[in-house]
């Protein structure tokens, strides 16, 4: 069910009708309400036992993800039992892909930079079944009690919390983890799908204030890769400047990295862009993934899989 | 650690639910998390693991988010409760019923599931968990 038709400001349809494939379907699908999906957490039940317990609600299967479903009724999903004790995380369908292109393994080091609320954090927790170590960091002192508060309730015992500029932290951490997770801050185009609230914030130079904050944390999120890591760089949203111009900095930066093809099965992809307003960006940004709402009824999303070059 | 052992003594929880973890005591609350999470030392945390338990000069009380993932195998002082029960004490609030467990701290179990941590004084138990997480009260109950 689609809400009253939206205005959507003039520049934010000039810039995206440019790129954006299927631009009426585009918009139709940026105007229709998320669905509401959750997570099994597998640190506290399995698969089949959560099901049972939710059976009432019907939830329909994601397809990229064997713990992800949705549901019609959803409005009251936190306020379960099975909620409540960490059995489900409440965490939208293309917010789960994230960690799916990490696969972050069990026993590994793992940093998470822009953490807050936890939903990405607790998802590589349980990927790791509970053992290594996730280095949850967020800056903000509200989100981090957010962050704590889901670590708690989904019983992860193999997180540490930080609360650092991610930079400084990363620096920290220099060429010490398996794996890194950057869900950097962005200007959340993606969840005007919950929100309308997201458009009327909705600017050029948000998005160029945003677009500094990236490159740090890609730069510095990437450096504390050990030789041979993998690292995902993701936002929700649509705007080159935070997503392929972000990467092609990187790139640029550390000419030894390397962007690995990022898709799973069941999830509609499209490729990164080749360029934007004039610029150019590496050929290999194509195998970035842009996750756009038309194709799986999600947020959009953008991630890129990088990998540090092996000593 | 003695407050992990005496946790383990009053609920019945074998040494393998601990194993694999380490515990670290700061002030009066005892954290729990694998040793990577431990001995984490590249920055100072805010946090490492769970809270365990906090120590009071007159007793130990176990955190309900540890018991959740660490008490499913408990097998003393443990409080079984229909859904209705358990709606209303995570609600906060209490129920009077005859219980074969000692008074103290006590595990309330849904299912096979711990939903956290109460207070026995037969015949009152009292809730012991959060209550800023509410659930909806059944609709069965009306």
């Amino acid at each position: 069910m689609s809400r009253p038709a939206r205005r959507f400001p003039k520049e934010f349809l000039d810039r995206y009708s440019q790129f954006i494939p299927d631009f009426s379907e585009f918009l139709e699908a940026m105007q229709t309400p998320l669905r509401r999906t959750f997570r099994i957490n597998s640190l506290k039940t399995s698969r089949d036992r959560a099901l049972e317990l939710l059976s009432d609600l019907r939830p329909k299967p994601i397809p990229w993800t064997d713990l992800g479903f949705s549901v019609e009724d959803g409005d009251r999903l936190g306020l379960r039992i099975e909620h409540f004790i960490g059995l489900i995380y409440v965490q939208e369908a293309a917010s789960m892909v994230p960690p799916l292109f990490l696969s972050p393994l069990p026993r590994e080091r793992v940093l998470d930079l822009a953490a807050a609320p936890g939903s990405k954090t607790t998802q590589m927790s349980a990927m790791m079944q509970n053992s290594g170590l996730v280095i949850a960091n967020d800056q903000s002192p509200g989100r981090v009690r957010a962050l704590i508060s889901n670590v708690d309730r989904a019983g992860c015992l193999n997180v540490v919390v930080c609360r650092r500029d991610g930079g400084i932290l990363a620096s920290a951490l220099r060429g010490s983890c398996d794996r890194v997770l950057v869900d950097a801050p962005c200007s959340s185009e993606g969840t005007i799908r919950k929100s309308t609230e997201a458009l009327d914030r909705w600017s050029v130079a948000a998005i160029r204030r945003f677009s500094g904050v990236q490159r740090r944390l890609a730069l510095a999120g990437y450096d504390a890769l050990r030789p041979g890591g993998t690292m995902v760089y993701s936002t929700c949203t649509l705007a080159p400047e935070e997503n392929e111009q972000v990467v092609a900095e990187l790139l640029r930066s550390r000419p030894e990295a390397r962007v690995l093809p990022a898709s799973l099965p069941g999830l509609k992809t499209r490729s990164g862009l080749a360029g934007f307003n004039g610029q150019e960006f590496p050929d290999s940004l194509a195998l970035a993934a842009r996750i756009l709402p038309q194709d799986n009824d999600t947020e959009p999303f953008f991630a890129a899989v990088v990998q540090r070059a092996a000593l | 650690m003695k407050h992990v052992q005496s946790i383990q003594a009053r609920f019945g929880i074998p040494d393998e639910v601990f194993k694999g973890l380490e515990p670290i005591q700061a002030q009066d609350t005892v954290f729990v998390g694998t040793r990577e999470v431990m001995k984490f030392n590249a920055v100072n945390p805010m946090r490492r693991g769970i809270r365990l338990c906090r120590i009071f000069s007159y007793s130990t009380k176990p955190t309900t988010w540890a018991m959740q993932v660490l008490g499913s195998r408990a097998t003393k002082n443990v409080i079984a409760l229909s859904e209705e029960q358990a709606r209303r004490i995570i609600n906060g609030g209490e129920l009077r019923l005859e219980a074969d467990v000692e008074d103290g701290f006590v595990l309330l179990r849904w299912n096979e599931f711990t939903i956290g941590v109460g207070l026995y004084r037969r015949p009152v138990l009292k809730s012991q968990i959060p209550r800023f997480r509410a659930v909806e009260e059944s609709s069965a109950e009306g």
